[in-house]
Protein backbone atom coordinates (compact mmCIF):
# COMPACT_ATOMS: atom_id res chain seq x y z
CA UNK A 1 0.00 0.00 0.00
CA UNK A 2 2.15 2.22 1.06
CA UNK A 3 4.56 1.74 -2.30
CA UNK A 4 1.62 2.92 -4.43
CA UNK A 5 2.23 6.75 -2.38
CA UNK A 6 5.87 6.13 -3.46
CA UNK A 7 4.98 5.87 -6.91
CA UNK A 8 2.84 8.76 -6.76
CA UNK A 9 5.71 11.07 -5.41
CA UNK A 10 8.05 9.62 -7.78
CA UNK A 11 5.48 10.41 -10.97
CA UNK A 12 4.81 13.96 -9.49
CA UNK A 13 8.67 14.26 -9.00
CA UNK A 14 9.23 13.44 -12.69
CA UNK A 15 6.38 15.57 -13.96
CA UNK A 16 7.96 18.72 -12.14
CA UNK A 17 11.18 17.76 -12.75
CA UNK A 18 10.03 18.24 -16.92
CA UNK A 19 7.99 21.08 -16.68
CA UNK A 20 10.87 23.21 -14.32
CA UNK A 21 13.52 21.62 -16.99
CA UNK A 22 11.38 23.43 -19.79
CA UNK A 23 9.93 26.41 -18.32
CA UNK A 24 11.56 27.90 -15.66
CA UNK A 25 14.70 30.52 -16.74
CA UNK A 26 18.22 29.04 -15.22
CA UNK A 27 16.77 25.75 -14.19
CA UNK A 28 17.80 23.95 -18.01
CA UNK A 29 21.22 25.46 -17.22
CA UNK A 30 21.94 24.16 -13.56
CA UNK A 31 20.95 20.84 -14.98
CA UNK A 32 23.65 21.06 -17.53
CA UNK A 33 26.23 22.80 -15.61
CA UNK A 34 25.93 19.81 -12.90
CA UNK A 35 25.95 17.38 -15.20
CA UNK A 36 29.23 18.73 -16.58
CA UNK A 37 30.40 18.90 -13.50
CA UNK A 38 30.03 14.84 -12.95
CA UNK A 39 30.93 14.63 -16.59
CA UNK A 40 34.12 16.27 -16.01
CA UNK A 41 34.38 14.32 -12.73
CA UNK A 42 34.53 10.66 -14.58
CA UNK A 43 36.94 11.85 -17.39
CA UNK A 44 39.71 12.50 -14.79
CA UNK B 1 14.22 -11.21 -1.04
CA UNK B 2 11.12 -8.70 -0.74
CA UNK B 3 13.12 -6.29 1.06
CA UNK B 4 15.85 -6.64 -1.80
CA UNK B 5 13.52 -6.05 -4.51
CA UNK B 6 11.98 -3.03 -3.25
CA UNK B 7 15.26 -1.03 -2.14
CA UNK B 8 16.42 -1.38 -5.96
CA UNK B 9 12.81 -0.49 -7.39
CA UNK B 10 13.13 2.65 -5.06
CA UNK B 11 16.74 3.24 -5.90
CA UNK B 12 16.14 3.01 -9.68
CA UNK B 13 12.69 5.72 -9.06
CA UNK B 14 14.95 8.01 -7.30
CA UNK B 15 17.54 7.91 -10.10
CA UNK B 16 15.08 8.66 -12.44
CA UNK B 17 14.51 12.25 -11.54
CA UNK B 18 17.48 13.14 -12.54
CA UNK B 19 17.87 11.26 -15.31
CA UNK B 20 14.81 12.64 -16.56
CA UNK B 21 16.40 16.06 -15.41
CA UNK B 22 19.01 15.39 -17.71
CA UNK B 23 17.60 13.90 -20.95
CA UNK B 24 15.35 17.15 -20.61
CA UNK B 25 17.28 19.54 -20.37
CA UNK B 26 19.64 17.60 -23.74
CA UNK B 27 16.29 17.56 -25.52
CA UNK B 28 15.40 20.81 -25.09
CA UNK B 29 18.85 22.26 -26.02
CA UNK B 30 18.33 20.48 -29.40
CA UNK B 31 15.59 23.08 -30.15
CA UNK B 32 17.75 26.11 -28.94
CA UNK B 33 19.94 28.42 -31.31
CA UNK B 34 23.37 26.67 -31.09
CA UNK B 35 25.04 24.53 -27.62
CA UNK B 36 25.12 26.00 -23.87
CA UNK B 37 27.69 23.69 -22.50
CA UNK B 38 27.60 19.83 -23.51
CA UNK B 39 24.86 18.66 -24.81
CA UNK B 40 24.18 19.42 -28.49
CA UNK B 41 22.70 22.45 -29.95
CA UNK B 42 19.86 23.11 -32.66
CA UNK B 43 21.49 24.96 -36.01
CA UNK B 44 23.35 28.70 -35.25
CA UNK B 45 20.61 31.12 -36.38
CA UNK B 46 21.89 34.27 -35.24
CA UNK B 47 24.70 36.43 -35.90
CA UNK B 48 26.02 37.37 -39.63
CA UNK B 49 27.60 35.62 -42.20
CA UNK B 50 31.22 36.62 -42.60
CA UNK B 51 31.57 37.27 -46.38
CA UNK B 52 34.85 38.47 -48.85
CA UNK B 53 38.74 38.00 -47.28
CA UNK B 54 39.80 35.19 -44.63
CA UNK B 55 39.95 36.68 -41.55
CA UNK B 56 43.17 37.03 -39.58
CA UNK B 57 42.32 33.89 -37.43
CA UNK B 58 44.80 34.34 -34.63
CA UNK B 59 41.39 36.28 -32.80
CA UNK B 60 40.48 32.99 -32.18
CA UNK B 61 43.44 31.50 -29.86
CA UNK B 62 42.58 33.58 -26.71
CA UNK B 63 38.68 32.42 -27.41
CA UNK B 64 38.45 28.98 -25.17
CA UNK B 65 35.56 27.42 -27.00
CA UNK B 66 33.61 27.97 -30.76
CA UNK B 67 30.36 26.62 -31.36
CA UNK B 68 29.97 24.72 -34.66
CA UNK B 69 27.47 23.39 -36.73
CA UNK B 70 27.51 20.58 -39.47
CA UNK B 71 25.01 21.11 -42.31
CA UNK B 72 24.16 17.35 -41.90
CA UNK B 73 22.97 16.83 -40.00
CA UNK B 74 22.43 20.33 -38.45
CA UNK B 75 23.25 20.07 -35.05
CA UNK B 76 26.03 21.70 -33.20
CA UNK B 77 28.17 21.65 -30.34
CA UNK B 78 30.69 23.97 -28.32
CA UNK B 79 34.29 22.80 -29.18
CA UNK B 80 37.85 24.05 -28.80
CA UNK B 81 39.66 25.40 -31.23
CA UNK B 82 43.51 26.68 -32.50
CA UNK B 83 45.02 28.73 -35.22
CA UNK B 84 48.33 27.88 -36.77
CA UNK B 85 50.17 29.55 -39.70
CA UNK B 86 46.73 31.46 -40.37
CA UNK B 87 44.71 28.36 -40.96
CA UNK B 88 42.40 27.52 -38.27
CA UNK B 89 41.42 24.03 -36.89
CA UNK B 90 39.15 22.05 -34.71
CA UNK B 91 39.67 18.45 -33.52
CA UNK B 92 38.01 15.36 -31.22
CA UNK B 93 39.85 13.23 -28.71
CA UNK B 94 38.70 9.66 -27.55
CA UNK B 95 38.44 8.37 -31.47
CA UNK B 96 40.48 5.55 -30.84
CA UNK B 97 38.25 3.69 -28.88
CA UNK B 98 34.92 2.42 -29.53
CA UNK B 99 33.11 4.30 -26.05
CA UNK B 100 34.46 7.36 -27.76
CA UNK B 101 33.35 6.83 -31.14
CA UNK B 102 30.03 5.90 -30.40
CA UNK B 103 29.89 9.12 -27.65
CA UNK B 104 31.58 11.31 -30.35
CA UNK B 105 29.81 10.98 -33.37
CA UNK B 106 30.48 14.55 -35.16
CA UNK B 107 33.78 13.86 -36.29
CA UNK B 108 32.30 10.78 -38.59
CA UNK B 109 29.49 13.03 -39.67
CA UNK B 110 32.22 15.59 -40.80
CA UNK B 111 34.37 12.92 -42.66
CA UNK B 112 31.22 12.35 -45.00
CA UNK B 113 30.04 15.50 -45.35
CA UNK B 114 31.91 18.24 -44.06
CA UNK B 115 29.88 21.41 -44.51
CA UNK B 116 29.91 22.99 -41.53
CA UNK B 117 29.20 26.94 -40.19
CA UNK B 118 31.20 27.97 -36.94
CA UNK B 119 30.10 30.62 -34.57
CA UNK B 120 32.60 32.81 -33.34
CA UNK B 121 31.92 35.96 -31.24
CA UNK B 122 29.07 36.09 -32.87
CA UNK B 123 29.68 36.16 -36.40
CA UNK B 124 29.14 32.68 -38.21
CA UNK B 125 31.36 31.30 -41.04
CA UNK B 126 31.11 28.86 -43.37
CA UNK B 127 33.68 26.45 -43.52
CA UNK B 128 34.72 23.14 -45.23
CA UNK B 129 36.29 20.50 -42.35
CA UNK B 130 39.27 18.64 -44.02
CA UNK B 131 40.58 15.60 -41.87
CA UNK B 132 44.16 15.96 -42.01
CA UNK B 133 45.77 12.64 -40.95
CA UNK B 134 49.07 12.99 -42.04
CA UNK B 135 52.30 15.83 -42.61
CA UNK B 136 54.88 17.57 -41.40
CA UNK B 137 52.46 20.46 -40.42
CA UNK B 138 51.19 18.26 -37.33
CA UNK B 139 53.97 18.90 -35.16
CA UNK B 140 53.24 22.73 -35.39
CA UNK B 141 49.15 22.08 -34.75
CA UNK B 142 49.58 20.02 -32.30
CA UNK B 143 52.18 21.88 -30.36
CA UNK B 144 49.62 25.26 -31.03
CA UNK B 145 47.01 22.92 -29.39
CA UNK B 146 49.11 21.60 -26.28
CA UNK B 147 49.58 25.11 -25.82
CA UNK B 148 46.34 26.53 -25.91
CA UNK B 149 44.83 23.69 -23.52
CA UNK B 150 45.61 20.76 -21.14
CA UNK B 151 45.62 18.79 -23.84
CA UNK B 152 48.01 15.17 -24.61
CA UNK B 153 47.55 15.23 -28.82
CA UNK B 154 50.53 14.80 -30.44
CA UNK B 155 51.51 13.97 -33.61
CA UNK B 156 51.38 10.44 -33.54
CA UNK B 157 48.29 10.29 -31.51
CA UNK B 158 46.50 11.99 -34.98
CA UNK B 159 48.17 9.42 -37.22
CA UNK B 160 47.26 6.46 -34.96
CA UNK B 161 43.15 7.98 -35.17
CA UNK B 162 43.08 8.53 -31.40
CA UNK B 163 42.65 12.00 -32.28
CA UNK B 164 40.46 13.27 -35.96
CA UNK B 165 41.87 16.76 -36.47
CA UNK B 166 39.97 19.19 -39.43
CA UNK B 167 41.30 22.06 -41.06
CA UNK B 168 38.17 24.34 -41.02
CA UNK B 169 38.72 25.12 -44.34
CA UNK B 170 37.24 28.08 -46.92
CA UNK B 171 33.62 26.74 -48.48
CA UNK B 172 34.02 27.40 -52.11
CA UNK B 173 30.17 26.77 -52.71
Amino acid sequence: MEMKYFYWVIAASLLITVLAVLFVPGVDDFVEQTFQRYLGRAAN
Amino acid sequence: MRIVSRIFVVIVCLLSIPFMAVSTAALKQRFADGPNRVFSGGPLVAGDIHFGAEPDWSFVNPIPTIEMQLLDPPTSRRIWTVEYEGKVYVWSGYMGSIVGRMWKRWPIQAERNGKAIMRINGTRYERNLVRIQAGDELDGITAAITNKYPSQTTRSSVEQGDVWLFEAAPRNN
